[in-house]
């Protein structure tokens, strides 16, 4: 009766027809399933690599507490199919990233729809709808904010249109030797974990850094490194074995960590001219401060005393290294899990320990949780509403009606429009887009001599440009092959560093994802430092190419120095992205009554303000703020 | 070394696992406030359990689903909740069980009964909830229903999901928010007028007398202090206002406060953090404290004057009140949190303890104030504790109110709010008041021929002129006479829906609406005031306030 005749038979007939791949079945997938299926699709494909965690049941409903540990894109087929067994819906536990999924098989559905959490995968699949022409409905929510958009080849700008703000990382001297912030020691303490019972990743040294640029001709620190590497210093022998040594002993752990450490720091004194120096804590003397904080309810809510942070680090080793002993066969280390309880508990007790004894504020248990784990609230309520829109962009992409598709977002509350959903027209694709422009273009600036070829392909390739299988070409005129997707053909490069292949200031590159059907060249500027130590910079655009002067800049730069949006992303510790994450944070657009004057306005929506993501919106509306 | 054990990580509840996501949001107090909360749904819809479901997941305490009706082919088709096996059998029942499946800490009633049934069998039944969300009710149930609720005082959320359009309604005649959350709180310093504890600490601290490494780990809320002391010396007392003057003042920071001050080596000077923050906070630090105009009106209202009920809200706002004439010399209590600042940990604690005393000692008048306030009318004196009033204390300054409107009154009413234009509305494509009253018209129509336009087949023809009589008639009623619309493109389109329901439409409004009861548990965030009104066709939004 009624019900049927409410889509024109057009849209009707083309629902029924249609095939529509679900990337991801967590908070936007399972609303959006159970929307697809109730609106009439009946030919679904959902992939999705997680499985389901106790913390995804206050919204991801297909799943119940008995389907804890299984395949979330599994039991969705189940749940929705126990509601309609008549229609076909085929699950794939699965990353949407395997080479298994290529052009071909993207080219078997009418519309795609991301229900993604993070933005490597966010941006592959945009390639892959680019490559197959296929239409493409992206979406995100984090916590009360949301937003939904489409994207087709020629026809809009596509995800990699505008680059986003890199995700927050730090250099690696802030980490090791001068942390401003709660969270450069969060970040120290998860590498901590992973040196001691973690997959020991160079990169993520937590001793000092000797060669911090900052430090450079401290005297102080040339003697004392002497002293050291003559007292059998640890840099000889890993970190973990070390901590071997001693079965885990805490004392010593706490020794070196907190004290011996410190101390050396302490004799690099250029690094303290103008900070406050840290101060070294001794195992025998732990201070005893009151920390009875207001508002914490629940005791995951309160921040623990120094003391306190000493028995739970000393009660997690225990746990940890008993864990770690046990381990056999294939798995020879721990994974850092924000969920496991002791992992945690370990992150949170040492990041406060650092924190102390850098003057730096503590953070609760909840709240390291949220920094170190990435953790974006999530709501059913905020997943329910973009779930709803997705299909009405899917309906007026299957009827043809590509005009009046729109580029939605949800705010929190009513802008200043009086708007809880803002709509926008879809922008034009950026014509120097890197991603989908006729012939895409990046230039990357970073050091050659120190660049390895290992670093360029998992650090700028993989990690920046979100390629899959690159293969890499130096425009030399002789074809030299930095890179090969072909196993094992250019191993010997990889310890290499750029320059050994002649590659200097002005190199071009060409790089080819087969998988992606994605063709890039690749600039290299060579520069001998980079702003805040960064390793490499990518540049989309190259007219956002500063002056030489202004892009070299003598060791960091001040923690408080504004973090404008720069047009580029850049990796040096990069921090996964839980659930649903990305997008949005627009600005609010109401004018801040209390500001008569241009001001420095920096807050983010959501209060989240270590999540390091902001999207072009946030540089839209930028314009109508002042910075000074 | 030995001290009590921090809390064993063991004792992490799964439940507190299970609502983490959430509990980052509206915290603890939150959650136990939606885990007090009893439910009533009016109606098993698509629209009906979508809503609930986005309750019942973040861990509400009770619902209740009333509903006299039998489970469709059509529910079956477009709600989650009811499958074509269960065709026949009654909605109440087959939704409640459904929806409980999806969290065993949530307890789910259902009664086989239509609304206008309970309201004249039992009238009182609605009063114990926190909340009603009604769906599917005709004009006259819901004018039945909308004056039992504003006279019990009860919240009714209103929720229409009609072909390609939809529409919320919150009813509440007076909602108190302590947390609204607002975006650009604050920080609440006074600087500009300080406390006696923060003098005594200020005066204390002597710039000129430290080493440049002292100066340099100084908190930058000392220098701010510091540099408008000297310039109410030069100045007067008011602290700068304008751009010109707060440029003095951040000159008086860079150049002045680290006067004379000998630094250990020839290391750049003046780009000190603290000094930099100190400049950077000359914008916002410097705010003249007051009392926000949307407080004063709390205070100022009749309600916290007259105190007629024991209600803990309004003893707290009227305590405040008397802080504020009293101890607090105009001023609210004292917040109590700094921002973080470059500082060595000592002197950072110190200040931090000084914000800290002050807003426990104000929160402590206050609590005073409550507890005369108390003794004074009689009432009893556990109505208000004092944890409550340390909340209220914390937030003072982003209290909102809001009083509502009875939507019985909306039905019977005369006419639209004098400042919509309803013409000039009525020429608009897109216009949320033409979708109102689009909405409006055909529950009139459904009043006057029993079916809703459009929902037999061969009737829709007929139907379209019916329904334009419909609409020109409550024109006429809402006093827009000769008001006509241009076309009829939008009246077809409504009896082209046929008062359908789609599941998308169902699950956006679901959502929306889901989020509103929530608020209104939480009494945190501000909510919907008070119409909500969607189109998906162009994906936009409108909040009309009747």
């Amino acid at each position: 009766m009624a019900d049927v005749n409410v889509a024109p038979s057009l849209l009707d007939d083309s629902i029924r027809k249609s095939k529509i791949l679900v990337v991801g079945a967590g908070g936007i997938g399972c609303e959006l399933l159970k929307n697809l299926v109730l609106s009439g699709f009946n030919d679904i494909l959902v992939i999705d690599l997680d499985t389901i965690d106790v913390s995804n049941l206050n919204r991801q409903f297909l799943f119940q507490k008995e389907h804890v540990g299984k395949s979330k894109a599994v039991i969705a087929r189940e749940s929705a199919l126990g509601f309609n067994p008549n229609v076909t819906i085929v699950a794939k536990h699965d990353s949407v990233m395997n080479s298994e999924y290529n052009v071909t098989f993207f080219k078997q559905f009418t519309v795609v729809m991301n229900a993604l959490d993070n933005r490597a995968a966010r941006s592959h699949v945009n390639r892959m709808c680019l490559a197959a022409n296929v239409p493409l409905i992206e979406s995100g929510t984090a916590g009360y904010l949301g937003q939904v958009t489409a994207i087709r080849k020629g026809l809009s700008e596509c995800y990699d249109c505008n680059p986003k703000a890199g995700q927050k990382s730090f250099p690696g001297c802030t980490i090791r030797n001068t942390p401003s912030e709660p969270i450069h020691c969060i970040v120290w303490a998860k590498h901590l974990f992973n040196q001691l019972f973690g997959e020991a990743d160079p990169d993520e040294d937590v001793s000092p850094d000797t060669a911090d640029p900052e430090a450079a001709g401290d005297a102080g620190s040339v003697a004392l490194q002497n002293q050291a590497s003559e007292a059998g210093n640890v840099t000889r022998v890993s970190t973990r074995a070390w901590a071997q040594q001693s079965e885990y002993d805490p004392s010593k752990l706490f020794g070196k960590f907190f004290c011996d450490d410190i101390k050396y720091l302490l004799s690099m004194d250029k690094l303290w001219t103008k900070r406050t120096p840290p101060t070294p804590l001794s195992w025998d003397n732990i201070p005893e401060e009151i920390s009875d904080q207001q508002g914490g309810l629940i005791k995951d809510q309160k921040v623990w005393s120094p003391a306190e942070c000493v028995q739970a680090m000393v009660s997690s080793i225990k746990i940890l290294y008993q864990r770690s002993k046990e381990l056999n066969g294939e798995e020879s280390f721990l994974v850092w899990d924000k969920d496991d309880e002791a992992s945690m508990d370990f992150v949170t007790a040492c990041s406060n320990l650092r924190s102390h004894v850098f003057s730096i504020p503590k953070k609760s248990r909840f709240d390291v949780k949220a920094m170190a784990g990435n953790i974006i609230p999530a709501i059913a309520t905020t997943n329910a509403v973009i779930a709803g829109l997705i299909v009405f962009e899917a309906f007026k992409i299957l009827e043809g009606k590509w005009e009046e598709c729109r580029h939605v977002y949800l705010n929190s509350k009513p802008n200043a429009l009086n708007k809880v959903i803002a709509p926008s027209s879809l922008d034009s694709a950026n014509p120097k887009c890197y991603v989908c422009s006729p012939h895409p273009e990046v230039t990357v600036l970073l050091n050659v001599s120190q660049m390895t070829v290992q670093s360029f392909e998992d650090k700028v390739l993989r990690g920046a440009l979100h390629m899959i299988s690159p293969d890499v070409m130096v425009d030399d005129g002789k074809g030299t092959v930095l890179i090969s997707s072909e196993e094992g053909e250019t191993t010997e490069n990889m310890s290499k560093s750029l320059s050994d292949f002649n590659i200097s200031d002005g190199t071009r590159l060409r790089c080819e994802d087969f998988h992606q059907e994605y063709d890039l060249n690749i600039t290299i500027i060579d520069r001998e430092h980079l702003e805040e130590n960064r390793e490499f910079t990518v540049i989309a655009d190259p007219s956002q190419l500063q002056p030489k002067a202004a892009v070299e800049s003598s060791g960091p730069q001040p923690s408080t120095s504004s973090s404008k949006p720069a047009p580029s992303t850049r990796a040096t510790e990069s921090v996964e992205i839980d659930e649903d994450l990305d997008v949005i944070f627009q600005k609010g657009t109401a004018n801040d009554d209390h500001q008569q004057e241009p001001s420095i306005r920096k807050r983010s929506i959501s209060g989240q303000a270590d999540i390091g993501s902001a999207s072009k919106k946030l540089r839209l509306s930028e314009n109508d703020i002042i910075e000074l | 070394m030995a001290s009590p054990s921090p809390k064993s990580p063991g004792q992490i509840s799964d439940k507190s696992k299970k609502y983490d996501r959430q509990l980052r949001l509206w915290g603890d107090h939150g959650q136990t406030a939606l885990e007090s909360a009893n439910v009533c749904l009016i109606n098993a819809t698509a629209t009906g359990t979508e809503i609930l479901k986005s309750l019942v997941l973040p861990g509400i305490g009770s619902f209740t689903i009333v509903d006299g009706a039998l489970v469709t082919g059509e529910d079956a088709g477009n709600n989650f909740f009811l499958d074509h096996s269960k065709i026949g059998k009654p909605r109440a029942h087959v939704a409640t069980q459904l929806l409980m499946e999806l969290n065993s800490d949530v307890k789910g009633d259902y009664i086989e009964e239509t609304c206008d049934q309970l309201l004249s069998n039992n009238p009182d039944f609605f009063c114990s909830f926190s909340v009603v969300i009604a769906t599917g009710l005709t004009e006259k149930s819901l004018h039945s229903l909308s004056s039992n609720l504003w006279q019990n005082n009860v919240p009714l959320v209103v929720s229409v999901s009609y072909g390609f359009t939809g529409s919320i309604r919150l009813q509440v005649s007076e909602l108190c928010i302590i947390e609204s959350h607002p975006d650009n709180l604050l920080e609440d310093l006074r600087l500009d007028k300080p406390f006696p504890g923060l003098k005594e600490f200020m005066d204390t601290i002597k710039l000129p007398e430290m080493n440049h490494k002292q100066f340099s780990h100084t908190p930058y809320l000392v220098l701010l202090y510091k540099a408008l002391e000297i310039w109410n010396d030069r100045h007067g007392p008011n602290p700068p206002s304008n751009y010109k003057e707060k440029e003095i003042l951040r000159n008086i920071i860079k150049s002045e406060l680290g006067y004379g001050i000998v630094k250990e080596e020839d290391s750049n000077s003046g780009d000190e953090e603290n000094v930099a923050e100190a400049i950077k906070a000359v914008n916002t630090a410097l705010t003249k404290t007051q009392v926000p105009s949307n407080v004063q009106k709390i205070l100022n209202d009749d309600q916290c004057i007259r105190l007629k009920e024991k209600n803990s809200f309004w003893i707290i706002a009227r305590a405040v009140k008397e802080f504020v004439e009293k101890e607090g010399n105009g001023v609210l209590p004292l917040r109590g949190s700094l921002p973080d600042m470059t500082s060595d940990s000592q002197r950072y604690i110190a200040l931090q303890n000084v914000y800290r005393e002050q807003a426990s000692k104000d929160a402590e008048h206050v609590w005073r104030h409550v507890q005369t306030i108390l003794k004074e009318r009689g009432w009893a004196g556990e109505s208000v504790i004092e944890n409550d009033v340390k909340l209220f204390c914390r937030h003072s300054s982003e209290l909102r109110m809001i009083r509502g409107s009875c939507l019985a009154e909306e039905l019977d009413g005369k006419q639209l709010p004098p400042d919509v234009d309803i013409n000039q509305q009525l020429e608009e494509p897109d216009s949320p008041w033409l979708h109102y009253l689009l909405l409006r018209a055909v529950n009139k129509f459904h009043t006057e021929n029993g079916s809703f336009p459009g929902y037999y087949d061969d009737n829709v023809e007929t139907d379209i002129a019916k329904l334009k009589g419909c609409f020109s008639r409550l024109l006429n009623d809402l006093g827009c006479q000769g008001g006509s619309l241009s076309k009829d493109d939008n009246l077809h389109e409504m009896c082209r829906y046929g008062a359908a329901e789609l599941h998308a439409v169902a699950a956006f409004i679901g959502g929306c609406a889901a989020q509103e009861v929530i608020k209104l548990i939480t009494k945190q965030y501000v909510p919907l005031d008070n119409t909500f009104i969607f189109n998906s066709v162009t994906s936009t939004t409108a909040t009309l306030r009747l």
